[in-house]
């Protein structure tokens, strides 16, 4: 007998139990639903007069709110449409890699909140030391960095374009600092709204149409 | 080439479907039907048949209940099915050892 059958089919077998751990539910329903949200919450934000950190701050973590539970909508129903558990081993994992980074995210958000409201002389506070312009300018870049970071850990248990997709997402934060929101003469609130309608808006919409494009057949968790 | 380890492979697990059937249960605490057909594109009468053979072996333990209302059965390995097949790996291991030190 062949010797290579065997390595033939150890590789079959690694393949497969690979397979069985990655998490598989259609994800461009979800990525186009997050950049429909992010790209109109960006426009209200920047027409609504969101211009203090802590309002920015509220009014992002509202819509950030409402696009978990709207992710989650869609994933039960494709859960409930497959006849398969929501709460699967995959989802799990998945779930469990996102989740040190978007608490990461959540806890900043509250940290500019806090120094703004507890901290009535700004020099006791790095953070206050910062113009509300200055604030909400760099508050899209950590969140996005941070984002990206759970994209990545969770691209570990999922298609390998996820991956990916938090790279850039990280690089593309990177990159918003290079115009300077740590300069009071650059930063502005417009442009805090402006660079979440990009990183969650544009990007997800761009990485939801290239999904939808390329996601083949039923999916399952 | 010792040809007495290729005999020594369980004949139940090596089956094509069924080692497909049981590396996926094996990285993995249960996995529903449905998954396993799509995953592996298999028939659902080829599932079952080979389920069957590997329930009858004591590898597979299927349990059946109901979610929103509609029936779900979900597959696990025994011990005895994660022994077999930790031992089926090690029997293809040692076939590329024994190959390589020739």
């Amino acid at each position: 007998m062949d010797p290579k059958w065997a390595a033939d089919n150890l590789q079959t077998i690694r393949t497969l139990m690979e397979r069985s751990a990655v998490y598989r539910r259609a994800l461009a329903p979800v990525m186009i639903f997050i950049g429909v949200i992010g790209l109109a919450g960006s426009v209200a934000g920047w027409r609504g007069g969101f211009e203090s950190p802590r309002a920015f701050v509220f009014y992002w973590f509202a819509i950030a709110a409402g696009v978990l539970i709207g992710s989650f909508l869609l994933i039960r129903l494709q859960a409930l449409r497959d006849n398969e558990p929501f709460w699967s081993p995959p989802t799990r994992r998945m779930a469990q890699a996102i989740t040190p980074p978007l608490i990461a995210g959540f806890v900043s958000g509250l940290v500019v909140v806090l120094a703004n409201r507890l901290a009535p002389d700004p020099a006791n506070w790095p953070v206050g030391q910062m113009s509300a312009a200055q604030q909400t300018h760099l508050l899209p870049i950590v969140w996005g960095i941070l984002y990206g970071c759970a994209l990545y850990s969770a691209g570990f248990f999922m298609p390998r374009g996820m991956k990916v997709f938090g790279f850039a997402i990280v690089l593309i934060s990177l990159l918003a600092l290079a115009p300077g929101p740590q300069n009071p003469a650059t930063a502005s609130i417009p442009a805090g709204h402006a660079l979440m309608g990009f990183i969650f808006g544009i990007c997800h919409l761009a990485y939801g149409a290239y999904l939808y494009l390329t996601e083949k057949g039923k999916n399952a968790a | 080439m010792k040809p007495e380890l290729f005999l020594q492979l369980d004949r139940v697990i090596h089956e094509k479907g069924r080692l497909a059937i049981m590396s996926m249960l094996a990285a993995s605490p249960e996995l529903s039907f449905t998954e396993l057909r799509n995953v592996l594109s298999m028939t659902d009468g080829n599932v079952t048949t080979h389920i069957r053979a590997l329930q009858q072996e004591g590898y597979v333990a299927v349990a059946k209940s109901y979610q929103n209302r509609r029936p779900l059965t979900t597959c696990s390995l025994t011990p005895a099915g994660r022994k077999a097949f930790a031992e089926y790996v090690n029997l293809l291991e040692q076939i590329i050892q024994e190959s390589r030190n020739k």
